[in-house]
Order: structure tokens, then sequence, then C-alpha cells
């Protein structure tokens, strides 16, 4: 058998729901790297999909909706997010606003598509351009739950800072920081391997413009110690979230 | 709606005009507002969906306590990432059923149901729920794929069912047809295979 079967076989199974707890947990992160993978799961879908026409709907409760909606709203307002509870609940409309800037960015590029989900997504945009409007943190999730990693920027000195939530060193292996902007061309570029304290240099953007850094996207990669040997992130990425957050809140988290 | 600058580009968001609309497209409509946390446009999307999704994690998990959790977090996964949903990559109702399968079966490999009759659940599985049926027969997609499972050796169509709707893992098959768990794998990698084969030709 090749790799190719393999790895369809793979898509296969996760999509019929075959494989075992560890190997789903496995596949659902590797698909988020593996462009190829992650085609290959969505093409099964689409085959398997039409047996589900067989399932019989059922109606569920009447309060269902409102469970749910009482969740979205706590969600919302933060309390789910550890690492924002600390910060004031995220304004909605500021929120819907990043968002549709994040929607526009991966509609604009191709973002989304499959090769892209190499990176994880994140942007940090300013709202308006006057000097009083919020930095803006970008949290790194790992599995939509905890946060692992929260990277805020003061734009104006060009200054991050990295902080890891749930995010642990791993033994022999290093975590970097890439950023990605089309006028940077089409793959990402380091920004910078993290420390074992997974610091990193609060002046590793320096050279980067501001209006740059507004639209660009961040994604930190797990590497081989010392940073990926090729220049392009290799291995599995953490996605990101946004938030924004009190001026000069992220300092304490 | 003030849109983020340069946005003139982006797909138009889409108001449903339910009456004209294919029921894809109003989903596709809703999941758009929803992206834009429209609370409303959540309510309509859960009222179109939520009886599929529920009869889908239902099937899977066999008790309402447990499907009421998972599809709670299923939808807050959608509200959450309702902009993440392409229209080029599933339909809107593929996606959604998507999400609610893998967190069905994820809830079912962490924590099992009671075994449960393979002849029990193979019983609801063929057409004979009311309008499943039709609804297969209007989907040339459906019509085939159900061509192509009529191809396969019953034993191994049964196998397929069992995991696709009811969420079984190989280990509950291969208990289920008595074959070591090896075989139970070589047998459904073989059915996956001629599927594709067959969708394909």
């Amino acid at each position: 058998m090749t790799d190719r079967d393999d790895i369809d076989m793979l898509a296969a199974e996760y999509v019929l729901g075959t494989l075992e707890a560890e190997e789903r947990d496995a596949v659902s992160r590797r698909r988020r790297l593996e462009p190829d993978l992650d085609a290959r799961i969505l093409a099964w879908e689409a085959r398997l999909a039409p047996l589900g026409d067989e399932v019989k709907a059922v109606a569920p409760g009447p309060d269902l909706l409102a469970r749910i909606e009482r969740r979205i709203e706590a969600l919302e307002a933060g309390d789910e997010a550890p690492a924002a509870s600390q910060h004031r609940a995220p304004d909605l409309a500021q929120l819907a606003a990043l968002r549709r800037r994040l929607r526009f960015w991966r509609w604009s590029t191709g973002l989304a598509s499959a090769a892209a989900l190499v990176l994880a997504v994140v942007l940090i945009a300013p709202l308006g351009q006057t000097p009083d409007e919020p930095p803006f943190v970008a949290v790194f999730q790992q599995n939509d739950q905890q946060p692992a990693f929260m990277l805020s920027v003061d734009l104006a000195s060009r200054q991050l800072h990295v902080r890891p939530v749930t995010a642990e060193p791993v033994s022999g292996k290093s975590y970097q920081l890439w950023i990605k902007d089309a006028s940077l061309g089409p793959d990402p570029r380091s920004v910078g391997v993290l420390d074992d304290d997974l610091s990193l240099d609060a002046g590793a953007l320096r050279d980067f413009d501001p209006e740059l850094l507004k639209r660009a996207t961040f994604g930190i990669s797990i590497e081989p110690p010392g940073g990926s040997p090729t220049g392009q992130p290799t291995g599995p990425a953490i996605h990101g979230y946004l938030y924004p957050t009190d001026r000069g809140a992220p300092q304490r988290l | 709606m003030s849109d983020a600058p340069r946005s003139s580009s982006a797909p138009p968001g889409v108001s449903p005009s339910p009456s004209s609309a294919a029921p894809g497209d109003r989903l596709v409509g809703l999941l758009r507002r929803v992206a834009q946390r429209d609370r409303q446009a959540f309510a309509q999307l859960y009222e179109a969906t939520s009886a599929k999704l529920y009869g889908t994690v239902l099937r899977i998990l066999k008790e309402r306590g447990r499907t009421d959790d998972i599809v709670q977090e299923v939808y807050v996964a959608i509200w959450q990432k309702a902009a993440q949903f392409e229209t080029g990559r599933a339909s809107p109702i593929a996606w959604m059923t998507a999400i609610a399968r893998h967190a069905a079966i994820d809830e079912r490999r962490r924590q099992p149901t009671a075994p449960h009759d393979a002849e029990e659940a193979l019983a609801q599985t063929p057409s004979d729920a009311p309008g499943a049926r039709e609804h297969a027969e209007r989907d040339q997609e459906a019509r085939r794929l159900h061509a192509c499972l009529e191809e396969l050796e019953a034993d191994r169509r049964a196998l397929v069912r069992l995991a696709y709707l009811d969420g079984w893992s190989r280990a509950e098959l291969a208990a289920h047809v008595e074959q070591p768990v090896n075989t139970v794998k070589t047998w459904l990698h073989r059915a996956l295979k001629q599927l594709k084969g067959c969708l394909a030709s």
C-alpha cells in the first residue's frame, strides 16, 4: 500500500467514524497542517454525506435553543475565555467589525483555502485610526478550547508581547512565530523562535511597517529545536482567535 | 451595516429570500449573517437545521441527555466557526452535519454508549424512513452512493452503515461480526475503496 493510499484511508475512516479517540484527535490536528489530508477528508465527507439522508430528523426539546443562546451569551461575554476574563468583555460591535475584516482577508487572499490552513489565522487590526483605540490581542487556541498563547502588539511602538496561557515548553521542540502578509510574498515569514521560557524579543517586529502589521496575520507553529530548518512552518500550527482588549491590559494575564 | 474597508470585493451579503432561494442558498445567507453575530439569523438557522442535526447525534449517542449536550456544543461551534464556512467546499447542511457527526462520534469514543443491537440499528437504516427515499431520489449524488453501496457485499455494507450512521468503532464492529479488529479494518478499507472507485466511474 502506498503512502497516498494510507492517507486516503485515514481520511476515509476519519469520516466514516471508525478511528479510535487518539487517532481521531491526531487526524483533527493533522488536517490543519496537511492540506492534502484536509482535502481528502472533505472529499470523503462529500462522498458519504448522502448516507446521512437516511437519518430520521428528530426535533430537539423546546428549551434547547434557549440553552444554546445562554451559552453563547456567556461565551461572548468572555466568561469562558480564561485569558480574556480579566479584560473587559469584548464589545460585540467591535468584534463583528474585526471578524468582517478577518473574513475579507481570507477571501481576498484565499487564506482559508486548505493550503493556507498550514498557518494560524490571526489578524491584529485596529478598528480606527485614532490613537485611543485599544490594542488587540491575538489568542492562539488549540482545539477551540483553552487559549494556548496570547500575542499583543502595540502598533505605535511595534512592540510585541507573547504570553503562553496553556502552552507549555515541549522538550526537544521550539515554538516559532510567523507573520504573513501579501506584501511579504505568498509564504509566511519567521518573526522569531520563542525562547525556552516561551518568550520572544519584544522588538522582533521592529522592521515591519505598522501599516503592514495592521493587516498581517500571525501564526505559531511547533518546530524542531531552534526553529524551522526550512524557513517555513513545518510542524503543527496553532490557530488563532481574536479579542479586543483594554489598552495596556495584555500585560497582565 | 458599515462594512470593513475594501470589503466590496468580498462576496455580497446575502439577504435570504425564502420564496425564491433554494434551501441551501437560504442556509448560506443565514450562515453569513451568523458569522456577523446576527442572533436572529442564528435562531432561524437553528430552526431550519436542528431536527436534522439532533437526529444525527441522537442516532449515534442514543440518549437524549447526552444528545442535548452535544447538540448544544455543535451549535456553539457553528456560531463560532460560521465565518469559516466556504460554499466551495461543502453545502451548508453538509458542513453543519459533519460538525455534528464528528462531535457525536468523539463523544461516543470518549464514553461509549451501552452496547446496542446491530439488527435494531440496521433496521432503522434502509430507506424506509418517511421521506428519506424521496429526498434521496431527488438527489443524483445520493442515488449514486446508494447504487454503489448496493454493489458492496451485504455484510460490508452493514459495517459501513453501522459506522457512519450509528458511530460504531472498529472494535464494536469486530465484536458484531466476530472477527479480529484488523480483519474488520481490512474489510472497511476494501469497502471504502470499492465505494470510491464506484462513485468515480
